[in-house]
C-alpha cells in the first residue's frame, strides 16, 4: 500500500529512461494501437497529474507480454509503468465494466468468472485426485488454477495433465473448492489489494501443507507463485517443466507414433518472463512422429497472442488484426497441421482466431499435454 | 444537497443452487455470497454524481444484522460520507410495508433533499419500498429513473417505459427516487478503498431508538407474509423442441408469449 | 371472490396489453356470478378507449377529468381518492409495470391495503395466495395476504393470456372528476422515444443474438427481423463483432457485454465458456442450432435443432401474425 502512494516514476526508477524506443520498437500491440510505451513512459515522468491517462483506453492495449522489458537496455521495466496507471485507474474505480466484473467475480468468487466456488473442483469429481489438504508435508501440489477449472476447452488440458502425471505414477493432490485465482491476470489489470487477498488465501493453504513442488497449468500461475508470491518455499513449476523432468527421471516415455506436422507457440510467460524455452520444445519432439518445425518468430521473439494482462476480458482499442490470426496464417504458410502451446490463454485466443479465420478444417491448435496424452496412446478427452 | 440512500444486502444467487431451508419460507443462505443489492449500486454512484456536481452530503442506511457493514462500508469507500445501520429482532419477517415503516422512521430523523432506493431487489424482487417508504413520507417520487437532472430545487428525471419509451418529468425537492440500472456506471470499489474506511464507525439503531413498537415492524407489522417456497419446475439442459416446422415455430411463440419475450 | 376490479393502463391512448391479461384473469377468478370492474381513470377525450374494455367487464368505472390525460401518479392519487370508497371490490389488480410500478405501492401504503407485487398467479381458496418469483425467478413463493375488506395486487406482463376475453354486458358509470390541488410536486412533461441506433443491449428485455452460424452480414437482418417483431434487439457473439458484422457494443460475453434479458434468442452461437458468461443468466435461453452436441444447449432452457434460415423467417411470420401485423410492413 505504501509502495503506492510513492509516485511512478520514482517507484519504477523511470527517471533513468533514455527514450531509445527500443521497447516501442519491439512491442507487439505498438503497430496496431495507439498505444506507445516509450511515450507513456515520457508522460509519466513529465507530467504532473496523471489523470490525464484515466481516459486512455489503449493502456488496456498492452497485454504484458514484457518484451519491453526483455529489450530495455537500461534495465527497465517499462510494462510496470502501465500496470501502475491501471493501478491508479482501479483506485479511482474509473475502469470498464468487463475488468469490474472480472475484479468483482475473483473478490467475490475467487476466479474472475464468477463462477460459483463450489463448482471449481467439478472438471475432477469422477478423476479420482486426491485432496491436497489431507496430504503431509512435502508432496506435489497440482495447482489448477481458473480457466482449467472452469473453461470446458481447458477443463481437457486439466484432465490431460492428469492423465499424464498418473502415467508417470506421481503422487499429487488438488486443493478443488478451497483454491482461489492466483491472481496474476488481477494483479495485471491494476487491483494489487485484491492480488494480496488472493495471494494470502491461497499462502493460507500452502502453508498448512508445505508441498515440495507446485505444478501450474498456466504460465501465468506459475509466474505468480514463484516470482510474486513472498515467502513461499515451495518450488513452482510450469507443468511442461515437470513433465520434462519426469521423463529425465525414466518415468515417462511417449511410445505411440503420433504422425503430425506441428509448430510451437512459446507462451509469453513461459518463454520471454520466465526462460522455459527447450522443454516443452524436448518433450513434443520425443513423441515418435512428430515433425516439428519452428515459427519464423520463436522464442524470445515469439508473437504474443494476445490473451495476457487482462486482456481476456478487455479487447482494448486496436481494431487491426488479431495477433493469434496473424500467428495462425503463418502456421498456415509453414504448411503444419496443429498448433501446439502450453499456455490456456494462448489455446483459447488462437483457437479462436482458427474460426474467425474460417480455418477449422485446415489446422488445430492442440495443448502440449493433449499431445502428450496421445503420444502415451491414451485416449483424448474431447468434452466441451 | 443532503442525499439518503437505502441499500440492501442481499445473496447473489444466479450462479448458486439454491435450497430451501427446513421452514420452506426461506432459502438455505450458507455457503452464498453476499452483496450490495444491484439496483442500489446504481443508486450509490448516482447519489455520489450529484454531491460532485453540486456538494453536499450522503449518508447510506440498511437493514440488517451486522453483515450489512459490508456493503454500508463499501458505498463509504464509493464516496459517502455516513452510514446506519437499523437492527432489531423485532424487524424479522418484515414485508415491503414494513420495511418502508422502518426506514420512514429513521430518515425523520436525518436532514435531506433527496432519497434514493433501488428500483427492487435481487432477492425478493418486491419493487415496492421506494414508492410506499415516499408515501409515508408524504414525498413526490419517481420510480424506475434512468436520467437525473438538477435545476435548483427542480428535478428533470426520465422514467423507463415498456417498449423502449421514456417518459420525462419534473419533481420538487425534497423527493425520492428509485433508480434503474443502467443510469449511470457505477465505479470500482478496491480493496484498498474498503481497508481505507474500516475504522469508520457505522451508526445503529434499533425499533425503541426510531420510535417504533413491535407491533408496527416485522411480521406483525406486516400486510402480506410468505407461506412457502417451491422451485418452479425446471429440466436439465434444454428442451428440444421437435415437430414440423409449423409445430416448432407455434411452440416457440407459445414460450415467447408465457416468458415475456414479445414486448 | 365476487369483485374484483382492474386498473386500465392506457398510455398516448392506447389500451395496454397488460389490461386485458388482468381482465381475464379476473373472470377466471370471480366466476359466474362474480363481478370484474375496470376502473379507469382518463381525459374526457379519452373515452373513447372505453368501447375495448366495457365489452369484458360487468361494470366499468371511468373517472373523466382533464387533468387525468397521462399517468401521474399524485393526481391519480387524488383521483383514486374521489372513487376509492364508491367501488366495492375484494381486490384490486394493477400491472407490474412502469406505471403500476409508480402507483400501487403509493396507493397500498396510502389506504393501507394489503398488497403484493409482479405474481404470476393467484389462488383463491378462502383466503387469497399470489404467487410471485424470487430469486430472478429461480424460486417461487405463496404468498398470503393479511385479511382486509381490500387487497392489491400487481401483475406481471405476460403472465396471463390477453385472448379469448369472455364478453358480457356491462354497465359504465362515469364520473366527472374533480381532482383539484397542487401537483407541481410531480409533473409529466412528455414521452421521448429511445433515440434510433443507440442500441443498448443491457437494458434489452429481449435479445436476439447471432453466431458464426449467420454466416454473413448480409444475412443480419433476418436476425433484425425477429427482433423488431418481438420488440427486442440483435446482439451476438464474438466472432460476429470481430468480423464487423455488427459493432462491438452488441458483443455478448466475458470481453463484450453482460445481459440478463427475459429472454435470450441464440441463433447459431455454439456457446462458447466466455460466451456463456456473458448471458446465462437471462431469464429464458432458447437456442436454434445445427449442431445438437453445441455447449449452448447444455444452458438453454429451449432448443431447436434446424438451420436457423429455416426457423427464423418462420417464426417471425408467426409472430407478425400475432400481432395483426400480417404480411404487411409495420
Amino acid at each position: 500500500m505504501e509502495e503506492l502512494q510513492q509516485p511512478l516514476p520514482e517507484r519504477l526508477d523511470l527517471f533513468t529512461c533514455i527514450q531509445c524506443g527500443k521497447c516501442t520498437g519491439g512491442c507487439p500491440v505498438s503497430i496496431k494501437s495507439p498505444l506507445n510505451i516509450r511515450r507513456v513512459i515520457r508522460e509519466t515522468v513529465v507530467r504532473e497529474d496523471l489523470h490525464g491517462f484515466f481516459s486512455r483506453l489503449e493502456i488496456w492495449d498492452c497485454t504484458t507480454c514484457s518484451t519491453c522489458a526483455i529489450r530495455c537496455p537500461r534495465g527497465l521495466k517499462p510494462v510496470d509503468a502501465i500496470i501502475g496507471l491501471r493501478e491508479m485507474m482501479v483506485e479511482e474505480g474509473r475502469i470498464e465494466k468487463t475488468i469490474i466484473d472480472a475484479l468483482d467475480g475473483a473478490y467475490k468468487y475467487g476466479n474472475p468468472w464468477g463462477r460459483a466456488k463450489n463448482k471449481r473442483a467439478e472438471w475432477a469429481q469422477d478423476l479420482d485426485i486426491q485432496n491436497a489438504l489431507e496430504m503431509d508435508p512435502g508432496q506435489i501440489l497440482y495447482f489448477v488454477c481458473c480457466a482449467a477449472s472452469y473453461d470446458p476447452r481447458v477443463q481437457v488440458v486439466a484432465k490431460t495433465l492428469v492423465t499424464v502425471l498418473k502415467a508417470a505414477g506421481v503422487s499429487f493432490g488438488i486443493l478443488g473448492n478451497k483454491e482461489v485465482c492466483c491472481g496474476s491476470e488481477i494483479r495485471r489489470m491494476g487491483e494489487v489489494g485484491l492480488f494480496e487477498m488472493l495471494m494470502e488465501e491461497n499462502m493460507k493453504n500452502f502453508g498448512k501443507i508445505e508441498p515440495a513442488t507446485i505444478v501450474t497449468t498456466s504460465p501465468h500461475c506459475m509466474n505468480a507463485l514463484k516470482n510474486e508470491y513472498e515467502g513461499l518455499g515451495s518450488e513452482v513449476l510450469h507443468y511442461s517443466q515437470f513433465v520434462r523432468r519426469l521423463m529425465d527421471e525414466g518415468k515417462l516415455a511417449f511410445e505411440t507414433e503420433v504422425p503430425m506436422k506441428v509448430t510451437y507457440h512459446d507462451p509469453c510467460y513461459l518463454g520471454k518472463q520466465n526462460g522455459v524455452f527447450d522443454e516443452p520444445r524436448e518433450i513434443l519432439t520425443s513423441i515418435p512422429g512428430i515433425e516439428f518445425i519452428e515459427f519464423g518468430r520463436c522464442r524470445e521473439n515469439s508473437l504474443c497472442c494476445e490473451g495476457g494482462g487482462g486482456r481476456m476480458w478487455m479487447e482494448g482499442t486496436n481494431q487491426g488484426k488479431r495477433l493469434s490470426e496473424v500467428r495462425v496464417e503463418d502456421a498456415l504458410e509453414m504448411g503444419v497441421e496443429a498448433i501446439i502451446t502450453a499456455c490456456p490463454f494462448c489455446l483459447l485466443t488462437l483457437e479462436d482466431a482458427v474460426k474467425t479465420t474460417g480455418n477449422e478444417e485446415k489446422i488445430k491448435i492442440i495443448d502440449l499435454m493433449e499431445l502428450a496424452v496421445m503420444g502415451l496412446g491414451k485416449t483424448l478427452e474431447t468434452e466441451g | 444537497m443532503d442525499i439518503i440512500v437505502c441499500i440492501k444486502r442481499v445473496p447473489e444467487t444466479a450462479e448458486a443452487d439454491l435450497v430451501i431451508d427446513a421452514s420452506k419460507k426461506a432459502i438455505d443462505t450458507d455457503g452464498l455470497v453476499f452483496s450490495i443489492n444491484e439496483w442500489d449500486n446504481y443508486a450509490v454512484e448516482a447519489a455520489i454524481q450529484l454531491k460532485e456536481s453540486v456538494g453536499g452530503t450522503i449518508t447510506v442506511i440498511s437493514v440488517g444484522p451486522e453483515e450489512n457493514n459490508e456493503v454500508l462500508r463499501r458505498a463509504l469507500a464509493m464516496g459517502a460520507d455516513e452510514a446506519l445501520r437499523l437492527t432489531d429482532p423485532a424487524f424479522e419477517g418484515s414485508d415491503a410495508y414494513a420495511m418502508a415503516k422502518i426506514l420512514a422512521a429513521a430518515v425523520k430523523d436525518i436532514p435531506h433533499d433527496l432519497i434514493l432506493t433501488g428500483v427492487q431487489a435481487d432477492d425478493d424482487g418486491f419493487g415496492a419500498v421506494g414508492v410506499a417508504l415516499a408515501q409515508m413520507l408524504g414525498l413526490p417520487y419517481a420510480a424506475l429513473v434512468t436520467d437525473i437532472q438538477l435545476d435548483g430545487e427542480t428535478l428533470t428525471v426520465h422514467r423507463e417505459l415498456e417498449g423502449g419509451l421514456e417518459e420525462v418529468d419534473t419533481l420538487k425537492l425534497p423527493a425520492l427516487l428509485t433508480i434503474q440500472t443502467g443510469i449511470n456506471e457505477p465505479r470500482y470499489v478496491s480493496i484498498m478503498g474498503i481497508r481505507r474506511v474500516a475504522r469508520k464507525e457505522i451508526g445503529v439503531k434499533g425499533a425503541g431508538d426510531l420510535g417504533l413498537s413491535e407491533e408496527a415492524v416485522g411480521a406483525k407489522g406486516s400486510l402480506s407474509r410468505i407461506e412457502e417456497l417451491f422451485f418452479p419446475p425446471v429440466g436439465e439442459g434444454a428442451e428440444i423442441i421437435e415437430g414440423t416446422m409449423d409445430e416448432k415455430t407455434e411452440a416457440l411463440v407459445k414460450i415467447l408469449k408465457e416468458r415475456g419475450g414479445i414486448a | 371472490m365476487e369483485k374484483i376490479a382492474v386498473w386500465v393502463e392506457h398510455r398516448q391512448n392506447e389500451i395496454r396489453d397488460i389490461t386485458f391479461e388482468m381482465l381475464g384473469k379476473a373472470h377466471q377468478l370471480v366466476g359466474d356470478g362474480g363481478q370484474v370492474i375496470a376502473l379507469f381513470l382518463g381525459d374526457p377525450s379519452q373515452k373513447g378507449l372505453l368501447d375495448k374494455i366495457t365489452p369484458h367487464a360487468h361494470r366499468t368505472v371511468a373517472y373523466l377529468d382533464s387533468n387525468l390525460k397521462d399517468f401521474e401518479p399524485l393526481r391519480y392519487q387524488a383521483a383514486f381518492a374521489d372513487i376509492f370508497e364508491k367501488v366495492d371490490c375484494q381486490l384490486i389488480l394493477m400491472g407490474q409495470t412502469a406505471f403500476g410500478m409508480d402507483f400501487a405501492p403509493a396507493v397500498a401504503a396510502r389506504w393501507e391495503i394489503p398488497f403484493t407485487t409482479d405474481i404470476v398467479d393467484v389462488e383463491v381458496d378462502g383466503g387469497l395466495i399470489a404467487v410471485r418469483q424470487m430469486y430472478s425467478g429461480k424460486v417461487s413463493a405463496k404468498v398470503s395476504l393479511k385479511e382486509a375488506d381490500k387487497m392489491l395486487c400487481t401483475v406481471r406482463a405476460g403472465a396471463f393470456p390477453a385472448e379469448d376475453l369472455p364478453t358480457v354486458s356491462g354497465e359504465v358509470q362515469e364520473i366527472t372528476g374533480a381532482v383539484e390541488g397542487d401537483f407541481s410536486a410531480r409533473a409529466f412533461v412528455e414521452y421521448l422515444e429511445a433515440a434510433v441506433g443507440d442500441v443498448d443491449i443491457t437494458q434489452a428485455d429481449v435479445i436476439v443474438s447471432v453466431g458464426r452460424g449467420i454466416k454473413d452480414a448480409d444475412n443480419i437482418p433476418v436476425a433484425q427481423e425477429l427482433a423488431d417483431a418481438l420488440g427486442g434487439v440483435v446482439a451476438c457473439s464474438r466472432p460476429v463483432a470481430d468480423k464487423k458484422w455488427l459493432p462491438k457494443e452488441r458483443q455478448v460475453g466475458t470481453s463484450g457485454k453482460t445481459v440478463k434479458p427475459k429472454v435470450y434468442i441464440a441463433l447459431g452461437i455454439s456457446g462458447a465458456f466466455q460466451h456463456q458468461a456473458g448471458m446465462k443468466n437471462a431469464g429464458t435461453i432458447i437456442a436454434v442450432n445445427k449442431d445438437p452436441k453445441a455447449p449452448i444447449f447444455g444452458i438453454a432452457h429451449y432448443g431447436i435443432v434446424d438451420d436457423l434460415f429455416k426457423v427464423v423467417p418462420a417464426l417471425t411470420e408467426k409472430v407478425k401474425e400475432l400481432r395483426g401485423w400480417g404480411n404487411s410492413d409495420k
